[in-house]
């Protein structure tokens, strides 16, 4: 696995919203007040107000039929702008994509699944993405230029009308390139890979903690030598385990022959060849907590690099102790189940993530997963058509085009994380990110300075060294208004056999999208009614 | 501004164009078979640089870089970056698919083959747990390279890697005893117990297959001039004989010890002494600082060498050269080893050492001592022939006969009865008394044959 779902904690969230939107919305308004307060000196309050007055009547008596005209009308001239044009690309891609995928013979195997569900889905998004990108960020500006928004604005239509009937139309024309993309796309995954490879594992995953070679509490396990942190190991007969805990087990969490089903994709690490012929052996310990009861299940070989799955019957049968076990009643404390693992072959290891166990329930077909996936590039989609929109209204079109990418690129998941790493001044929980900040770093590369090497102690250094604390600080704030794009990529789930979650991917998503929406839609609006339309 | 009408123009323009069409057909007018073609055509042909000429010809490969245009630099910067984070996440699936995009792209460059295939063979298949996915790697990077060689068809480089692929890889890693039987036994379902026909479809030995592929890259060394630059060229010619040696190395360890095993020895004799022996070699013979060069063969003798060089001096040279180059590929020691395992009496003493092992790992220890004791025996006759002298310290021989000293030994110490004063081998034993990387072979050697397989 090389994903760790975590689900989203609604309510800090909505708190972190309300705190950064209600700033920057201060900002705004103080910013306002006082440029009018410049400039108008003695009316300015009564032409703030007036203003103020003005905004919230458009806002009240905002017409959803105004809205919907402005939308076809948005949809008409994207389609005479040829913009479904895209689909011969797309066609194109698709007949000959069997000559990039499948190797030199073109078998598919069920490790190549993943390869061709990606690929199906990462083109849908990127024929998808720039095509309203462009559409948007180029709709009002064009509308300016060509005079056409004045056959709009002398109209009943209102601003606020105009920005959301924007961002519904090319929603709409996005949404219709993708529906027909992703059906398409699907009907072509169907037919080229048997559909038993085709599957939507649906987990519940747990959270797991530690134990190091002498049995005491441990962060972490032991890292074998991997650059990616992700997994950590445990030694082989020692104390050392890997402890899972899943919530709300039940009798719904059986299958309906009443076996509970288990699935690991647990890695090995030789740290000498040992016995070839055969895998690493692990076991599963039930334990409960309260009574201290045990059962240990048979060792099972590692499968690594895939998924070993295993089952564990609800009658559990003790021969050594001639005793019998009912794992619901036994071992499931609160709706809590405890399950350990241990690695079995001495000076051997095994590597696991919190992801790496989980307990598998019965599977959807290929289709949800697939969707969901979908409703995920949609979803961006919408919030692409909303920033181009919004930077339309106050830009010209290459440039709210060029503004709209950057904040694509820089939402990805590297560049968040190369953010935090600046922002915090680290790169891990443990090591300090070296080179500075802004202008250190500029000094260090000029005159070739190592990172470790500490700066001369001068005013001159520690000027620099505050001038790139408030850099620092300024990043912060910017880092804030980016949207994270990371929980939007759902093919990855699809792509190695996963439903994609509602409450670690979809949800976030959604919740991103009507973050932005809001105060997108506020400044869309403020920009346009500012904004003087006689000058192209 | 002029005063031509709008199509005045344009019929202005058509002119220039098809003026400009002219030279441009003239240059690039392809070959129709029977004439050369335009002179870019000529060129192409006069250097080899059409992509029929490289290799064979990928039309996927030419319409990625054609719809790329001048970004194919960037593109293989992407696709590295994406390559690597997918290789240090273990994303190995995902990271072979970016490998073929990125040899689509690069298809002539032939370190991008070599890097890649060796990836796949070499670091990949060391990060699965099962011996049989670890098998399915190496096969994975051995076709790749071989894609590679029929893109490439001049390439003796990624020849050579494909032939040591098969050769060390296979033939050598820790693993290797379980790759041979694979090799022959693909342990996927779907070759149902066969060979995988893309990777062995002649169904031989990999060392056999591998002196095969080293065979094909001096081939394309003659005959396109391509040399390669990976080892001295005496190393490089002489590895299909090298391969021989291996094959019949392997048998023995193996267990083969019978009229095949003699005939692959006596095979490796041939083709070191009669086939590798007499390749010209171009050599510096000059002292340092000059470029004096000749043509030198290492069954040359001395009279030889009287014969094809004019002055005394160069003849001295010459000799010394002939000489270094010989010490430089052990040619002594494997034309001794060649003589030595062609004879019979050699391959019974093999044969007595491996069945007390054999025979030890039962604890059946009456036969165990017997076959011992007949090896020994056999070998100490064998080393203490002059002829076979140089023997006495080669590792494997050594190691072999000491191992089966310790086995003997210990099997009187089990029965509780006195190890005799004197016994076959004795000298050689008390030769290499001091050497503990023998010590050390022989303990790990002696504790597989009945304890665990560390």
């Amino acid at each position: 696995m090389t994903f760790d779902p975590r689900p989203m904690d609604l309510l800090p969230a909505l708190d972190y919203w309300l705190r950064t939107v209600g700033g920057i919305a201060l900002i705004v308004l103080l910013t306002s007040l006082m440029s009018v307060g410049v400039s108008h000196r003695g009316a300015a309050i009564k032409l703030f107000g007036g203003e103020s007055v003005g905004c919230l009547k458009d806002l009240i008596s905002l017409s959803p039929r105004r809205v919907w005209a402005v939308a076809k009308l948005t949809f008409m001239e994207a389609y005479r702008r040829k913009a479904l044009a895209v689909f011969v690309i797309f066609a194109l891609l698709f007949m000959f994509a069997g000559w990039f995928m499948g190797g030199e013979t073109g078998e598919i195997t069920p490790d190549h699944v993943t390869v061709y569900v990606s690929f199906v889905l990462r083109t849908i998004s990127w024929l998808t993405l720039p095509l309203v990108l462009v559409l948007s960020s180029f709709g009002i500006p064009e509308d300016i230029r060509l005079r056409s928004i004045h056959t709009v604005v002398t109209k009943p239509a209102r601003r606020l009308e105009i920005v959301l009937g924007r961002v519904l139309g090319f929603s709409l024309v996005g949404t219709l390139v993708l529906g027909v993309m992703s059906v398409v796309g699907w009907l072509w995954i169907v037919r080229q890979i048997p559909s038993e490879l085709l599957v939507c594992r649906v987990p519940v995953y747990g959270s797991l903690e530690f134990r190091d070679r002498s049995g005491n509490p441990a962060a972490a396990g032991v890292n074998t030598g991997d650059i990616w942190e992700f997994r950590s190991y445990i030694e082989g007969a020692t104390k050392a385990r890997a402890i899972w805990t899943f919530s709300n087990i039940s009798e719904r969490s059986l299958d309906s022959e009443g076996n509970l089903h288990l699935e690991n994709e647990f890695l090995a690490f030789r740290s000498y060849k040992g016995d070839m012929k055969r895998s690493l052996l692990y076991d599963y310990q039930l334990i409960n907590k309260k009574t201290g009861q045990s059962y240990t299940l048979p060792a099972r070989p590692v499968n690594e690099n895939r998924s070993a799955k295993d089952v564990v019957p609800r009658k559990l049968v003790d021969d050594a102790q001639k005793k019998e076990y009912d794992l619901i009643k036994d071992f499931v404390t609160d709706g809590k189940l405890t399950v350990e693992v241990s690695c079995i072959d001495r000076e051997q290891y095994l590597g696991m993530a919190r992801p790496d166990l989980f307990i598998r329930m019965p599977d959807l077909g290929f289709e949800s997963g697939y969707f969901k996936a979908v409703l995920g590039i949609e979803i961006l989609m919408v919030l692409v058509v909303l920033l181009a929109v919004t930077g339309s209204t106050f830009l010209k079109g290459p440039i709210a085009a060029l503004l709209t990418a950057v904040i694509l690129i820089l939402g990805g998941k590297d560049c968040h994380e190369f953010m935090d790493q600046l922002v915090l001044g680290r790169t891990s929980a443990t090591e300090g990110f070296r080179g500075g900040g802004f202008f250190e770093s500029v000094y260090r590369i000029v005159t070739h300075m190592n990172p470790t090497t500490e700066l001369p102690q001068n005013p001159a250094f520690t000027i620099m060294k505050y001038t790139d604390g408030f850099l620092t600080d300024f990043l912060w704030l910017d880092k804030q208004v980016i949207p994270r794009l990371e929980f939007f990529n759902m093919a990855e789930y699809v792509s190695k056999g996963f439903d994609v979650p509602f409450d670690s991917s979809l949800l976030p998503s959604l919740m991103i999208l009507l973050g932005y929406f809001i105060p997108c839609v506020l400044l869309g609006y403020f920009a346009l009614r500012i904004r003087e339309l006689e000058s192209k | 501004m002029n005063n031509l009408t709008s199509q005045q123009r344009k019929l202005a323009y058509l002119c220039g164009i098809l003026v400009l069409l002219v030279p441009i057909i003239m240059l690039g007018l392809p070959s129709d078979g029977k004439s050369a073609g335009g002179t870019l055509a000529q060129l192409r042909s006069k250097y080899e640089l059409g992509e029929s000429d490289l290799g064979d010809v990928d039309p996927s490969s030419a319409a990625m870089n054609l719809v790329l245009l001048g970004m194919r630099g960037v593109a293989v910067n992407l696709l590295y970056n994406e390559f690597e984070k997918q290789k240090n996440t273990k994303q190995w699936f995902e990271m072979q698919a970016t490998t073929e995009s990125i040899v689509r792209l690069q298809p002539h460059f032939e370190k991008v083959w070599d890097m890649n295939g060796h990836n796949l063979a070499y670091n990949t298949s060391a990060e699965w747990d099962a011996v049989p996915d670890r098998y399915h790697w190496v096969k994975e990077g051995g076709k790749f390279l071989m894609r590679g060689v029929r893109r490439n068809r001049k390439s003796t480089h990624l020849q050579y890697f494909v032939a040591n692929v098969y050769q060390k890889k296979i033939g050598t890693a820790d693993e290797s005893k379980f790759y041979r039987a694979y090799f022959l036994h693909d342990p996927e379902p779907k070759f149902k117990g066969g060979v995988d026909p893309d990777f062995n479809p002649d169904e031989l030995d990999n060392y056999l297959v591998a002196k095969r592929e080293y065979q094909k890259a001096t081939t394309i060394e003659d005959t396109e001039h391509r040399p390669q630059h990976i080892l001295d060229r005496s190393l490089f010619r002489s590895m299909p004989a090298r391969c021989q040696f291996d094959y019949a190395m392997a048998l023995h360890k193996d267990g083969k010890f019978g009229e095949e095993a003699r005939e692959a020895w006596a095979d490796a004799l041939n083709d070191w002494t009669k086939k590798f022996g007499h390749e010209t070699l171009t050599v510096p013979v000059g002292p340092l600082g000059t470029d004096v060069k000749f043509n030198i063969r290492l069954e040359m003798t001395r009279d030889d060498v009287r014969r094809e060089v004019a002055s005394p001096d160069d003849v001295a040279r010459v000799a010394k050269a002939v000489e270094d180059y010989r010490k430089m590929v052990n040619y002594y020691y494997w034309t001794t080893r060649g003589l030595c395992e062609s004879e019979k009496k050699t391959s019974e003493a093999h044969r007595n050492l491996y069945e007390a092992n054999q025979f030890y790992s039962k604890q059946e220890l009456e036969k165990a001592e017997e076959a011992a004791l007949a090896g020994i025996t056999g070998f100490d006759g064998i080393l203490k022939q002059p002829e076979f002298s140089d023997l006495k310290s080669e590792d494997t021989l050594v190691e072999e006969c000491l191992l089966a000293i310790k086995v003997w030994k210990h099997i009187h110490e089990l029965a509780d009865k006195p190890v005799p004063p004197d016994y076959p081998l004795k000298w050689l034993e008390a030769e290499h008394q001091g050497n503990l990387q023998y010590a050390s072979n022989v303990q790990r050697a002696f504790k597989r044959l009945f304890l665990d397989e560390r």
